[in-house]
């Protein structure tokens, strides 16, 4: 049989866990733009009933936990985009630098190649014009120039790359071992049985962080979470976490050690992978195409020019030189004089035999199997292909990781429509919860009085 | 169904791209082009660098067409001058053979023919821009000089090459013909024709002025044979100039094609990304208010 004292117990018990609810509601409330936050609810659950004879009673209702509402595998793909988003976008920031250069058709290298053969051309009109023959020089002088600026940027371009290296290596060292802490806090909680919702969404947050820098993969082990970079090393495991280490290597270049080993080559993905893919493979591959479009452009002219005599009737001589270790960047005329470009064919100034062969090169393919300007053409296209790529990655990833985002925010997200339907729900629950709070009162008085009487009348 | 609750994030994204297309074709509209960086278009900007690359080689061929044209038209006025001298100087070959004139005549008309070949050495010795143009390459100095001891009267210190100019891909033409050939040639030797008209009418040998007078002939149809040369190298310089014009027209259009912006594609895609933006800014300023909380106040 009930007693009006376990009614006023299951009623303040209500109470209490209403009033619990209400804070669970508040604090999704208050935390519906907090980055990473995971809405929680509660558990609640019937209270375990008695029997009294025949009749079994109810006690009212308990709160179990609080629980965060997330969703592991969408986490982790989420994290997966992101290395793969912020590869390709650091990419692109710098191969959009790097293309600028190849950008005009009407100036740089492929217009100085054109004006370059063009005053040769002029020249054969009048081999023995020494305006045309300086504005041959001129133009050389630009094209050689060009060559130098062009592979300078991208040696600049290379070496801004290559300081963020160690910067990024530092951010991720710092990350690592905030992670390491919290996952220390994590296993302490689990071992007192306690949800660690709030930490865990502060974990995650880190681990996006991450990801935005490298690639990371997480598994969960007995000693807490472990995490890895692509290739295996470890850079979490559990409270313990492993810094990477920089070194410069022979080329000048940041190489990236973990544990003594060199892993900058199997580093993919993220800011560190797509800074060392652009300085590592794509700016390299367009300086070798410059150089071997200057050694052998060189090459082509000053034979040309070797097989002709100057305007002073002696055999024509080098018009380019360069050094075989940067050919682009180190491209120059051996002469300023005029004189020295090698028109004739047979000795005598007004010849103009030799040109067609310095000609010659404008057309015929190089040792490269292409023309010299279908030769610049093609570090056109292959500059603008590695941007164009880079973007294309950055818009997939964009969309991909905006639906996943859409996904995640549909399982963890704080809904106000549903924080305010509960938060009505509670308050009317906890509203007649004091409402039975205020009948017992009352019923107590009553029976109190009923006593009462009973004593006058005996 | 729980649907994601933060809608801002999808809506700035549709706000970012709307704005990006704005922006690429507000770009295309104020540049005109389609490729503003090689990624753009990685293909097309290969294409542009060679369709650059062969417009301003065929300009080039036009300007090397202007140039070889004063030349050409040069030598071909200069050897019209010599073609009437020697017209004059066998008309007068003729008069010395008729037998009738005196003495002194004979020597008047040699001393008039003297005069002609030092007409046509003046001919010869023509320079264009500091250049001498019947000296095949050796332009630097006069190429015939007179020398009585010589045969022909004059001595040939040029050389038998030609120069060759490019006018247009895989064509080239010859720009001169040396003097040796068009004044001495083996068909037709003007100058030993005009020294032996001169002695013949120095010794007063009409039948020798006769032979002489006929040989001048035949050497004035082998150099207005020469001559020809610079006529035919004009007109093909014309006609191929039709051709580089066309040309031209041809890579403009075949750039406009790769890079050229279609204005009113490029207006309406403007005025359409606009319209997506508004679009979407309306629906963000429409949703934002509505929640449960709304109604309950």
């Amino acid at each position: 049989m009930g007693s009006l004292s376990s009614s006023l117990w299951i009623a303040t018990g209500a109470l209490d866990v209403d009033q619990g609810a209400i804070d669970v509601t508040t604090n999704n409330i208050a935390n519906q733009n907090t980055p990473g936050y995971s809405r929680e609810v509660v558990d609640l659950s019937e209270g375990s009933p008695v029997e009294v004879g025949q009749l079994t009673y109810g006690t009212g209702v308990n709160l179990d936990q609080v629980q965060s509402v997330r969703d592991q595998v969408l986490t982790l793909q989420i994290a997966e985009q992101t290395t793969q988003q912020s590869g390709a976008q650091t990419q692109l920031n710098s191969l959009q630098q790097v293309q600028a250069l190849f950008s005009s058709s009407s100036q740089g290298i492929g217009a100085d190649l054109s004006s370059f053969f063009n005053s040769i051309s002029q020249l054969s009109t009048n081999p023995t014009d020494l305006s045309q023959r300086s504005a041959v020089i001129t133009d050389a002088q630009n094209l050689a120039t060009d060559f130098n600026q062009a592979a300078t940027t991208l040696t600049q371009n290379q070496a801004s790359l290559n300081q963020s290296v160690s910067s990024t290596v530092d951010q991720i060292n710092s990350l690592t071992q905030q992670i390491a802490q919290i996952n220390a806090q994590v296993g302490q909680l689990q071992q007192l049985g306690k949800d660690p919702g709030a930490l865990e969404d502060q974990e995650n947050q880190l681990i996006n962080q991450l990801s935005q820098l490298t690639n990371v993969s997480e598994t969960q082990t007995q000693e807490g979470l472990t995490l890895t970079t692509g290739n295996g090393t470890a850079l979490v495991v559990g409270n313990q976490s492993y810094a990477l280490q920089v070194q410069t290597g022979t080329d000048g270049m940041q190489d990236v050690f973990a544990n003594g080993q060199d892993i900058t080559s199997t580093i993919q993905g993220g800011t560190l992978g797509g800074t060392i893919q652009v300085r590592d493979q794509d700016i390299p591959g367009l300086m070798n195409q410059l150089n071997t479009l200057a050694s052998q452009f060189a090459d082509a002219i000053n034979s040309a020019q070797e097989q002709g005599y100057d305007l002073n009737g002696n055999p024509g001589q080098a018009l380019f030189s360069y050094n075989a270790a940067g050919a682009a960047s180190s491209l120059a005329l051996t002469t300023t004089n005029p004189d020295a470009i090698a028109a004739s064919s047979d000795g005598t100034a007004g010849s103009n035999g030799n040109i067609a062969n310095l000609m010659a090169v404008e057309t015929n393919p190089l040792p490269s199997g292409e023309s010299p300007t279908d030769s610049y053409a093609s570090i056109v296209a292959q500059s603008g292909n590695l941007a164009s790529e880079a973007q294309a990655t950055v818009t997939a990833t964009t969309t991909s990781l905006n639906q996943l985002n859409d996904q995640l925010g549909s399982i963890s997200g704080v809904s106000i429509n549903e924080e305010t339907a509960n938060l009505l729900n509670y308050q009317n629950a906890f509203a007649a919860a004091a409402r039975v709070v205020s009948t017992v009162d009352s019923l107590t008085t009553d029976v109190l009085n009923m006593g009462a009487g009973v004593t006058a009348v005996a | 169904m729980r649907v994601n609750p933060n809608f801002s994030q999808d809506i700035l994204s549709d706000l970012y791209t709307a704005q990006n297309h704005e922006d690429v074709t507000l770009q295309e509209l104020s540049t005109g082009q389609l490729i503003n960086m090689p990624s753009d278009n990685p293909a097309g900007a290969a294409e542009m660098v060679q369709n650059q690359n062969q417009q301003s080689e065929t300009d080039q061929f036009l300007q090397n067409t202007s140039s070889v044209e004063g030349l050409l038209q040069t030598a071909d006025s200069t050897l019209s001058s010599v073609v009437e001298a020697v017209n004059q100087a066998i008309s007068l070959g003729t008069q010395g053979a008729n037998g009738t004139n005196s003495v002194p005549n004979m020597q008047a008309i040699a001393e008039q023919v003297e005069g002609i070949r030092n007409q046509v050495l003046q001919a010869a010795n023509t320079s264009y821009q500091g250049n001498y143009i019947f000296a095949g390459t050796a332009t630097n100095a006069a190429p015939f000089t007179l020398d009585a001891s010589a045969p022909d009267g004059v001595d040939y210190n040029g050389n038998s090459d030609v120069n060759t100019v490019q006018i247009a891909e895989g064509n080239s033409v010859q720009i001169n013909v040396p003097g040796n050939q068009i004044f001495q040639g083996a068909g037709g030797d003007v100058f030993g024709a005009l020294q032996q008209l001169i002695t013949a009418l120095q010794s007063g040998n009409t039948s020798a002025v006769g032979t002489a007078t006929t040989q001048l002939g035949t050497s004035l149809n082998y150099l207005s044979q020469q001559r020809v040369f610079y006529g035919n190298v004009v007109d093909q310089l014309n006609s191929n100039q039709d051709y580089l014009q066309q040309e031209q027209v041809n890579l403009q259009t075949e750039a406009n094609t790769v890079d050229g912006v279609n204005m009113a594609q490029a207006a309406t895609d403007l005025s359409q990304a606009q319209t997506t933006q508004s679009a979407a800014l309306a629906a963000l300023a429409k949703v934002i208010p509505q929640n449960l909380l709304q109604y309950l106040q």
